[in-house]
């Protein structure tokens, strides 16, 4: 058994150690918005915050993340606010929405670590995320209004 | 001309800034030579666990010459590129997804190392190969192998200036370090380096305690 | 839709089929060109199941049925943006669900050919529009009041005078006792006050929080998973396989042999069976087969490219269209162009893979997955089992990406057969490198164009393609043109360019191939924006101008007024590249101009692209920004970074180390316009992508005299 701490709630999964955290996920705890897109860590779908770090799931081993905190784009915010959830749905960014579970967990990561992003930041950050949607500009635009709203959520509080 | 070999108490220092420190990185205290010579030999560090130098140029260049081929290869270059994105596979191209070096080395943002390279090797061809300790040289000490000449990367290798700072012990030991023995077992797939570990400690030692010449040329 | 139809009664009583709901939709009796508006009771009556596009329950809930696949799209926006325009609801208030694939119900539910909204916007507006009257009928005759008292809005019918008012759920009982009125007047465009705004897409917010249920997040009880390691040459046999290791793998639970139908031809695999998709990947690594591989040609890429080219140096090919003599005026001209163009195959490579839940029951089939034909699907699997149509229920879910490659029948054929065979529902996971080593894919093409000037004018054109014709995996006669040889090309070229022909040299692979976003218009558009400035560089003139010049009509007029507006034309400066095509497909006509410009480094780079859009009458502009920004975006894709090459038959290219994708450091500026006027709605998600690769071609030779005519080609070596 394996213990798990997946968006603040415990978990006991019986696994393979070496199945990627991916799976576990998706197919025994049956979180599905983290998504499968190339399983070799090229396309940021699988995007989840491993202790905050934005980790590619599908080729982490439930291992290394046993005892750790997870959080997956289920449990960013409570009720689809945190700030790049907002600017992305404010830009109308996503389209077949497949990638974006891992965009938006990796554009946390950025706003995080980074509160006011340049163009060049968001680039740094977000290479790691293939969108075949070609919603890239608009990623852009989202990240640079998630973080005005970030701003401004920390302004009032 | 000769100068005499810093000296730092490195294990002093706390456990996280030894790590920054890359492949090949990790090498105290030795000074630069002047540039009007062809070749010219380090001295030992005095004041750590005194070390045999025996000087000859002739042995030590030919030695460097074969470690040359070893840092030159894609398993050692991909890691000390002369920008900030590493490169990768035995083309040693630009890392797909432009990861970007960091202060620390260990990547930016939603882009570090660690978040797609593990502790081991992920199995199978085209995947990230792992490391415990997956960097790159950090901004202030980038160690670039990429484009230079056996001399210039030889003179780096010792200038304490560029090197972080290491005693001539630790160069020694830093032929064992694990992101060096990475080299060796870089997953499936990809070209080994063009000699064997133990082949490349022996070259890495001649070179050094024969004076550390740097070869000829420019 | 014939309106003349309509006046059939169609009506149910009491009991309908949804009891207490007014469900409205349209009835197509034997195909999709005439349709009849019809309520549940009437359907019921003639003994009709109904397509239900609108339901309306007591307590005023109202679901709006999208029948069209969403893969990003946006028909789960605008499908119900049309129908809450008319129908007066506000689109908070609707509950929008994904209709089961039925022909008989939905008409053509194949979510290609860009077709989703210009191919029923006007049935669309037309129900709602008779639902609303229905209700307002029905609220006048409980008040006692005249009908022109009444309006509706937002879910109400409201009394005028009185400001009486009944949500729609009070009304549905006696709307639906109604006869269906004949004569609905719509609204004018300028009464609209959802269509044509910029509306946020009902589905962001599901895809923003892990809500959306793709394909792959479809879970039933009792399911298994599956993967299946399929011959890599895609046509083969499996001769035998060894499955000792895999079946040592804990949750490896079944492996046998699996066939699959490929339109005509069939391709084996060996299926493994777990109970996670972890285990059924690593039960297929571990397989070892042997595969039975004769009977057919092993491609190489530079033998399919260089048997095009000596056919195009030989063959004339069949004819798919020709006016004057272009032939009598190339063999008598002093100087003719006589260039190749030439485009990759191409993998649709959607985020999401390949994959397919199949519950095969002794009487019954059910499917769930990311489906862009649902109808097909059903129709093709009802035959393949001998179940009656109504026994095979095909549910959609959201699609992660499409691009044509969803609307292929082999996945669910596949999980079918796996279902069959185990007696259990079970997901099929194509693995990303089985998504891009299977195929189908966009066939490489091949084109050969001539063309004379005379005087500073076009005299003749001849265009031959020679590439895979898509018609013939699906049986199509092997002696007729590719009836699409001439997409992408402007209709009203046709009208200035007096001598020209196209036509089709039938070429085959034994690779399958399949429509990719925009489809041949994708290829030809290459091939004929490019000459077209091939042409204008020959006559000296303007690459612009060049085509204001031949481009005659009003519509086209006005598009290249705005390109040149918009895109500063005319103010080139020095040491920018300019390039402009324009391209139609799919009823839509988009103009893109790329500037590029030379970096320190000496490398090309795209500084920004102009695109504008003459869709006509058109839904959500947000989203048509959105679709041709991606257009763009995998037109780059396909132009500078990736191809599907073969070797020896085998695919080359495995998953996204090899089949690189554009990322978001090399997206450059993209701006998009939209032409107002009222022609036909055109289509959206596929027109904006032809121009982009000819466009920048065209910049990189305005900058540096290099003609590209071979793609895709690296930038950082121009």
């Amino acid at each position: 058994m394996i213990n798990l701490n997946v968006n603040q709630k415990a978990y006991q999964v019986d696994a393979d150690p070496n199945m990627p955290l991916l799976w576990v996920i998706r197919d025994i705890i049956g979180l599905t918005g983290t998504k499968y897109g190339c399983g070799v860590a090229q396309c940021g779908a699988c995007v989840v915050h491993l202790n905050g770090e934005a980790v590619r799931s599908c080729v982490t081993k439930v291992s290394r993340a046993e005892g750790q905190k997870i959080v997956t784009i289920e449990g960013l915010s409570k009720d689809n606010n945190h700030p790049a959830q907002v600017a992305w749905n404010e830009e109308n960014v996503p389209q077949c929405g497949y990638c974006h579970s891992g965009q938006i967990m990796s554009a946390a990561v950025l706003l995080r670590e980074k509160p006011n992003p340049t163009d060049e930041d968001i680039d740094s950050a977000m290479a790691g995320n293939i969108c075949r949607c070609g919603t890239y500009l608009r990623i852009r635009k989202a990240i640079h209004l998630a973080a005005e709203l970030q701003r401004k959520e920390s302004a009032s509080k | 001309m000769k100068k005499q070999l810093h000296h730092k108490k490195r294990y002093l220092l706390p456990l996280r800034a030894v790590a920054v420190i890359g492949f090949l990185l990790s090498m105290v205290g030795i000074m630069a030579f002047g540039l009007n010579k062809k070749t010219e030999p380090i001295a030992g560090d005095t004041k750590t666990k005194p070390l045999v130098i025996k000087k000859d140029s002739v042995a030590s260049v030919k030695a460097f010459k074969q470690v040359y081929t070893v840092l030159m290869s894609a398993r050692c270059m991909n890691c000390h590129p002369s920008g900030n994105i590493p490169l990768q596979g035995d083309e040693s191209q630009l890392h797909t997804m432009s990861p970007q070096r960091g202060i620390d080395g260990k990547g930016v943002y939603a882009m570090k190392c660690a978040n797609c390279h593990q502790a081991t090797n992920t199995p199978g061809l085209h995947t990230p190969p792992g490391n415990p300790n997956w960097h790159l040289p950090p901004a202030d000490m980038k160690m670039v192998f990429q484009g230079k000449t056996p001399r210039q990367l030889a003179k780096q290798l010792i200038n304490p200036k560029q090197n972080g700072n290491k005693n001539m012990q630790q160069l020694i030991e830093h032929a064992d370090d694990g992101l060096v023995l990475a080299g060796w077992n870089p997953g499936e797939g990809r070209t080994l380096p063009p000699m064997s570990h133990a082949a490349f400690k022996k070259a890495w030692i001649t070179w050094l305690t024969t004076g550390a010449y740097a070869p000829k040329g420019k | 839709m014939s309106t003349s139809n309509v006046s059939r009664r169609n009506f149910l009583r009491a009991a309908g089929l949804t009891g207490t709901a007014l469900c409205l939709g349209f009835y197509f009796p034997s195909n999709a060109k005439n349709s009849q508006i019809v309520a549940a009771d009437g359907a019921a009556a003639a003994d009709i199941e109904l397509n239900a596009w609108i339901r309306i329950d007591t307590d005023g809930k109202v679901t709006i049925f999208n029948h069209r696949a969403e893969m990003g799209q946006g028909s789960y926006q605008s499908v119900p943006q049309i129908i809450a325009e008319e129908l007066e609801v506000d689109l908070k208030d609707v509950n929008i669900v994904f209709a089961q694939g039925n022909q008989d119900k939905y008409g053509s539910q194949i979510t290609g050919g860009s077709s989703t909204i210009r191919g029923s916007y006007k049935n669309l507006l037309k129900l709602s529009a008779t639902a609303r009257l229905m209700l307002i009928t029905a609220a006048a005759a409980k008040w006692n009041v005249p009908v022109t008292e009444c309006y509706a809005q937002s879910g109400n019918v409201i009394h005028r005078p009185s400001g009486k008012k009944y949500h729609y759920g009070e009304l549905v009982v006696d709307a639906s006792k109604l006869e269906t009125p004949k004569n609905i007047i719509l609204k004018k465009r300028s009464e609209y006050k959802l269509v044509g705004k910029p509306l946020h897409r009902q589905d962001t917010p599901l895809k923003t929080n892990g809500a959306a249920i793709f394909g792959l997040d479809k879970r039933l009880p009792g399911m298994l998973y599956a993967t299946v390691e399929r011959n890599p040459r895609l046509r083969g046999k499996v001769k035998s396989f060894d499955d000792i290791a895999t079946r040592k793998i804990p949750g490896v639970t079944d492996v046998f042999k699996v066939q699959m139908d490929v339109f005509n031809t069939t391709r084996e695999g060996v299926a493994v069976v777990a109970n996670s998709t972890w285990a059924a990947i690593q039960g297929k690594k571990a397989l070892r087969v042997e595969w039975d591989d004769t009977g057919f040609e092993h491609v190489n890429t530079a033998d399919i490219y260089k048997r095009q080219h000596q056919e195009l140096a030989t063959k004339e090919g069949l004819s798919f269209k020709k006016q004057g003599d272009p032939d009598g005026i190339i063999k008598n001209a002093k100087k003719t162009l006589d260039v190749i163009y030439q485009t990759p195959y191409q993998s649709h490579s959607c985020m999401e893979p390949v994959n397919c839940i199949a519950h095969y029951q002794k009487d019954k089939l059910e499917i769930w997955g990311p489906i862009q034909a649902p109808d097909w699907v059903q129709e093709y699997l009802s035959k393949q089992l001998g179940f009656p149509k109504e026994k095979v229920f095909v549910n959609m879910t959201f699609l992660g990406g499409g691009f044509g490659r969803k609307a292929f029948l082999d996945y669910p054929h596949e999980a079918t057969m796996i279902s069959k065979k185990i007696g259990a529902p079970v997901q099929v996971v194509w693995t990303r490198e089985d998504d891009a080593t299977q195929g189908p894919y966009r066939p490489g093409m091949s084109y050969r164009a001539q063309g004379v000037i005379a005087n500073g004018e076009i005299s003749a054109v001849k265009f031959r393609m020679a590439g895979q014709n898509h018609n013939h995996f699906m049986g199509g006669k092997k002696d007729v043109a590719n009836d699409s040889t001439a997409e992408g090309f402007l209709p009203p070229y046709f009208e200035t360019i007096k001598n020209i022909s196209f036509s089709d040299v039938p070429f085959e692979t034994p690779v399958p191939t399949m429509w990719w976003r925009s489809v041949y218009a994708s290829t030809n558009g290459f091939a004929y924006e490019s000459f077209m400035d091939e042409l204008a560089h020959e006559a000296g003139k303007d690459p612009l101008a060049f085509r204001r010049q031949y481009l005659k009509d009003e519509r086209s007029q006005r598009l290249i007024d705005k390109m040149e507006e918009v895109s500063g034309w005319k103010n080139r400066k020095k040491n920018e590249g300019y390039g402009v095509a324009i391209t139609e497909c799919f009823s839509s006509t988009v103009a893109q101009v790329v500037k590029v410009s030379r970096k320190a480094d000496g490398k090309v780079k795209i500084d920004h692209v102009w695109a504008v859009m003459d869709c006509g009458w058109y839904v959500n502009p947000d989203i048509i920004k959105a679709q041709v920004e991606g257009s763009v975006v995998m037109a780059l894709g396909a132009a500078t970074i990736h191809e599907i090459t073969f070797k020896d038959g085998l695919v080359e290219q495995n998953n996204f180390y090899d089949y690189k994708m554009p990322r978001i450091a090399d997206i450059p500026p993209i701006d998009v316009y939209i032409m107002e006027n009222d022609a036909d709605a055109g289509g959206v998600g596929e027109p904006g992508l032809p121009a982009f690769a000819p466009a920048l071609t065209n910049a990189i030779f305005d900058l540096t005299s290099k003609r590209i005519r071979k793609l895709p080609f690296d930038m950082a070596l121009v």
